[in-house]
């Protein structure tokens, strides 16, 4: 410790302030000139690389936030999408049941008709037939008392009675009657 | 009791670096050996790093020196706000950080003022040799002078510290500090630097030779302890670097010198 103050109060008796604090004018324009081929160096070869990872990660980072961004936007249109298919798809439903309801409706309605109609057509034909009936009956029957009569008639005033003439006054009898 | 050990009158303090030996009449100092050794170094770490980013294979160890760049660079991209002159100033402030904290981690090595050669201990960190922090101070003055002419023009880099005193008495005067200021804030600069290594350098010494064989012990915590002040000397140098960098370019039209001494001060108070 003494050797070194001694040293430096040696040193700064003799040349000047600068020696004795250790500045050697060549070793500083040595070392200036060193640090200046380092910053060269630093600034030709070691920046650029950096910086240009730096600038990617940046750009990737705004590209994966934009990405993230448009795939909410598109999951939300999806999904709005969807749901607008949804709604379609229910009104769409709720029309077809109510289209088969009204047409099962009119389809029964249309049946129930045709039996009524067909119905009543049996039941008008059977009505004509009856009557049909009743008329031959009748004239049948009417035809059967004629000749009754005529027997009969036959039997109470004789055999001489023409046949042609019995009709007739049988028959302007039995109007006579009715 | 540690006669054995080395003892108070062994150790030799020197404020210079000093010359190991010399090449056609150019003094080889043991701060210079330290320096390349650092420089070497810190150009093997560069290497391995882009070597290994330009093929885009990642592992810790590149992160940690992309991310410890991407923070520095962001910085000076931040404090400076013209772009381009940001990225011109960047590969001087992130040289002189990354070659001030190799040399200053160089004082950690072991075997500082053990190993010698022509009787001079070959390890002295070069932030310790008042020559490196003081050319390293000069270069950053060249370089905020050339870029406020740039910027400001000639005229107008002048007009920063001479003013009419008829016109504007109070503004020559405020140029007339911002002369000394300037002549302050660069020598402060390097001194700082200076003053900050080659103590840690002798506090290292005097601890491993007060406690001895504790020293085992005891020297681990001085050395973290140094390793830090290393970190935070090396990024002062850098930020006073960018800062006296954008003082130098904003103050065109309205100079501010409370603000900048403000920032100065800050700074001072936070080492």
């Amino acid at each position: 410790m003494l050797g070194s103050l001694y040293s430096f109060a040696q040193a700064s008796s003799g040349d000047s302030v600068f020696t004795s604090i250790g500045i050697d004018w060549k070793i500083l324009i040595f070392q200036g000139v060193a640090f200046l081929v380092l910053v060269f160096v630093i600034a030709k070869w070691v920046m650029p690389p950096l910086v240009k990872a730096v600038d990617d990660r940046q750009k990737k980072i705004e590209e994966a936030t934009e990405a993230a961004t448009q795939a909410e936007k598109n999951a939300k249109k999806a999904e709005e999408s969807t749901q607008s298919k949804l709604d379609e798809a229910r009104q769409q439903a709720a029309d077809i049941v109510a289209t088969a309801k009204q047409e099962a409706n009119a389809q029964l309605e249309a049946s129930e008709q045709r039996a009524e109609q067909k119905a009543e057509a049996i039941v008008t034909n059977a009505r004509e037939q009856i009557e049909k009936d009743v008329i031959a009956a009748k004239k049948a029957l009417h035809n059967e008392t004629i000749e009754l009569v005529a027997l009969a008639t036959e039997k109470v005033v004789g055999k001489t009675v023409d046949k042609s003439l019995d009709n007739k006054t049988i028959s302007e009898a039995l109007k006579e009657v009715r | 009791m540690f006669n054995s050990f080395a003892s108070m009158s062994d150790i030799h303090v020197s404020v210079s670096a000093q010359t190991v030996f010399e090449i056609a009449g150019f003094p080889v100092t043991n701060a210079l050996i330290t320096g390349a050794l650092g420089v070497a170094v810190l150009f093997a770490i560069f290497g391995y790093v882009i070597y290994k980013v330009k093929r885009g294979k990642y592992n810790r160890f590149v992160g940690l020196v992309q991310w410890c760049f991407e923070g520095m660079f962001g910085q000076v991209m931040d404090v400076i706000p013209d772009k381009k002159i940001a990225r011109q100033v960047a590969p001087f402030a992130l040289s002189i950080f990354f070659v001030m904290l190799a040399s200053y981690w160089m004082s950690i090595l072991p075997g500082l003022d053990s190993i010698k050669y022509n009787d001079v201990s070959i390890l002295r960190s070069m932030a310790a040799d008042l020559n490196f922090p003081i050319v390293v101070s000069i270069i950053v003055f060249v370089m905020v002078q050339i870029l406020a002419i740039r910027t400001l023009g000639p005229i107008g880099n002048l007009k920063r510290y001479l003013k009419n005193p008829l016109k504007d008495p109070i503004g020559a005067f405020e140029g007339l500090l911002e002369i000394v200021g300037e002549v302050s804030r660069y020598s402060a600069l390097a001194v700082r630097m200076f003053g900050n290594c080659f103590a840690g350098e002798i506090l290292l010494l005097l601890i491993a030779i007060l406690t001895s064989y504790v020293s085992v012990l005891v020297l681990p915590l001085f050395l973290l302890f140094e390793l830090f002040i290393g970190f935070v000397q090396s990024y002062v140098f850098f930020v006073l670097t960018i800062i006296f960098t954008s003082l130098a370019i904003e103050t065109h039209g309205h100079p501010k010198p409370d603000h900048s001494s403000a920032d100065i001060k800050n700074l001072a108070q936070q080492e």
